[in-house]
């Protein structure tokens, strides 16, 4: 039973980082009507941003960790600036298209630097003895990790319901024309949601450094593991991506610990989600939280 | 090959066969027809090398699978990045054959040509049971499944003890009339092979637009209500517009396989699909002149970016991984910069030329 429970708290803990990438992913649908394929590069920059200022320039982790945010925030704006402003009411493909060329240049861009073969650690900053609770023991990273993750989440779910900045988001992913004629900067409007895409996948990729060490492979199959996330929960809920993600993570954990090793099952937690994925999309696409704008031929 | 969709002023069609028609002058024609023979006597005039004549056999086959994608994305709308999958369902067709019967079965080294169109059907119906969620789903949806597809592909090949955990499965040599084909006449043999499918196939997708088949695809596209409201059936298009790419893409697969004599999975991966999609664009999304020009363009431009990166590599061996850097790079800036400023791809280039000499001297 306890293995159990080890499961699923490490579940939590992972579907916790996913909901956090899936966050920025449904920030910039959820706005703009984008699907940023690219969006695993951006996580994984800003993991490494934080790795380089930690290590190398050796600045407290936690400062470092807010610095690489604020990077990733300026770094995901003028991504949006120069290649998808000029793109807005082109064809739906060549959006997506444009995403994953950026997909690839950011590839190629983290191929120049030492990141781009071998793995990497960060230094323990918080003390080695797991936590022991009711029998399951949480390394202090993961906790530290899962916590700022909420904090993060409900900061975002705030922001979107109260500030003004949120609530002209909600009105451009509402009806462009309207709110444009009501005084909302449209184009301003799709530059910050990058801008705050960027700055969560920053903070996922830094706490997920944290717990698993860094390797761009690693970081690159979690890029994609976020369209399950995404789309189980409904591409444009916050809270959704939070539920799926979470369920993500609980699914995956069971799979690897269950799974594999019987029947003749191997790597089931690579698979799993993406048959979930065909499934939620058959029977049920617009997700769990999603708002229904679907149709049928 | 006429664009009828941007003809020139004064250009008056009397009847519908002669807007149809494939040429439309005699010397189109005649030019064609040159460039056939030109393709088939060259390789007979110049020696070339078994290392390049690889490399034209791989656009070839490119050539191949990039006619059924860009009927897929380009005529009918439907975007997909599993493209490469779908070729390798092409190509495990011939490694299942080779599992089971051996891989030097009569089956496989004589009856090729078959195999080659059996792996294209195979391809077909596995491609239409991945078009099926297109019923319901549109744009964005549509990418993520059959970006899950891929995924799923990539799995079953990797952790199945039946394909060797996607180890090479090796196929073996063909038999030609003249008996066994040797290693010196291979890549020989399949540079006329492969050409001639890609003739036959390229004839194939240009009639297919001329008919009411291929033209409810672009009625689909366009707008799928009206197309219903004149009677074609969208979703049961969907579906079949998968199964056209399937087709394309399992028999480029299996021209695959016999051309690199075995099936690895490493051949078929998610940026390989990401790849295919590029020469569609860079070619020019739904034009037949496309899907022809845009591999021969993204293949080239490998080609040079890798003796790039090895020149590169012997100057700055200090910075990480220049090498492999520079083809995820350059392929990125091809992608996103022909987006931005030539969405129509290279085909609006051809377009352009051509006006130009056909109304030289004046300007318009």
């Amino acid at each position: 039973m306890s293995y159990f429970f080890q499961l699923v708290v490490s579940g939590i803990v992972v579907g916790s980082i996913y909901a956090l990438s899936a966050l920025g992913f449904v920030l910039i649908y959820k706005s703009s009507r984008v699907l940023n394929l690219a969006h695993g590069q951006i996580i994984a920059s800003g993991a490494f941003i934080t790795y380089a200022l930690t290590v190398w320039v050796g600045i407290p982790i936690v400062i470092s960790f807010l610095l690489s945010m604020g990077i990733t925030f300026f770094l995901a704006m003028s991504v949006e600036r120069v290649f998808l402003r000029r793109l807005i009411g082109e064809p739906i493909i060549s959006v997506i298209m444009v995403t994953i060329g950026l997909m690839s240049i950011i590839d190629g861009l983290i191929y120049m630097t030492p990141f781009g073969a071998g793995n990497f650690s960060f230094p323990e900053f918080l003390p080695k003895t797991p936590v022991a609770l009711w029998g399951v023991s949480i390394s202090w990273t993961q906790l530290v990790g899962v916590i700022i993750t909420f904090i993060m989440i409900g900061g975002f779910t705030w922001f979107f319901k109260a500030s003004t900045v949120g609530i002209s988001m909600r009105a451009v992913s509402d009806d462009q024309f309207a709110s444009m004629s009501i005084g909302i900067s449209v184009p301003k409007v799709f530059g910050l949601a990058w801008a705050a895409a960027g700055l969560s996948a920053a903070a996922a990729g830094g706490i997920l450094g944290n717990i698993t060490g860094l390797n761009f492979y690693v970081l690159h199959s979690f890029g994609i593991i976020v369209f399950p996330v995404v789309i189980v929960g409904g591409l444009d809920s916050i809270f959704g991506a939070v539920v799926a993600g979470i369920i993500m993570g609980l699914i995956q954990q069971f799979a690897a610990g269950y799974l594999d090793g019987n029947w003749g099952l191997y790597g089931t937690a690579d698979v799993l989600p993406y048959i979930i994925l065909l499934i939620i999309l058959l029977f049920k696409p617009h997700g769990l939280f999603g708002i229904h704008e679907i149709e049928r031929v | 090959m006429s664009e009828n969709r941007w003809l020139a002023t004064g250009n008056f069609f009397t009847s519908y066969k002669a807007e149809q028609r494939i040429f439309q002058t005699h010397i189109d024609r005649l030019v064609f027809i040159g460039l056939l023979v030109l393709m088939f006597v060259w390789p007979l005039i110049f020696a070339v090398s078994n290392k390049y004549m690889l490399v034209i056999d791989s656009i070839l086959i490119a050539i191949v699978a990039v006619y059924g994608l860009n009927l897929l994305t380009g005529f009918a709308g439907l975007i997909s990045i599993g493209h490469a999958a779908f070729v390798g369902v092409g190509a495990y067709t011939l490694a299942t054959f080779a599992r089971l019967l051996g891989s030097n079965h009569v089956l496989l080294t004589h009856y090729w040509p078959l195999m080659i169109v059996l792996a294209g059907i195979v391809g077909a119906i596995i491609g239409g049971i991945v078009g099926l969620p297109s019923l319901r789903l549109k744009h964005l949806y549509l990418v993520i499944a059959t970006l899950s597809f891929q995924m799923i592909f990539q799995w079953v090949i990797n952790f199945s003890k039946f394909y060797d955990q996607g180890q090479s499965i090796a196929i073996g040599r063909v038999f030609w009339f003249t008996g066994k084909v040797a290693r010196k006449q291979h890549y020989f043999l399949w540079y006329y092979v492969i050409l001639v499918v890609v003739i036959i196939l390229g004839f194939a997708v240009r009639n297919l637009l001329r008919s009411k088949h291929g033209r409810c695809l672009v009625a689909v596209r366009d707008n799928d209500r009206a197309a219903d409201a004149m009677g074609m059936h969208p979703g049961f298009t969907k579906v079949y517009a998968f199964a056209l790419a399937g087709f394309f893409a399992g028999v480029a697969g299996a021209l695959h396989a016999y051309l690199w004599r075995g099936v690895g999975f490493e051949s078929f991966m998610l940026h390989h699909s990401i790849s295919y999609l590029a020469m569609a664009i860079v070619g020019g999304l739904g034009t037949l002149v496309g899907s022809i020009v845009g591999p021969v363009a993204i293949l080239m431009l490998e080609l040079q970016v890798e003796s790039l990166s090895e020149f590169v590599g012997h100057y700055f061996t200090s910075i990480g991984d220049v090498a492999t850097a520079l083809r995820p790079l350059s392929f990125g800036l091809v992608i996103v910069l022909f987006l931005m400023f030539e969405p129509r791809g290279i085909a609006n280039w051809w377009r352009i030329v051509r006006s130009y000499f056909k109304l030289w001297p004046f300007r318009y």
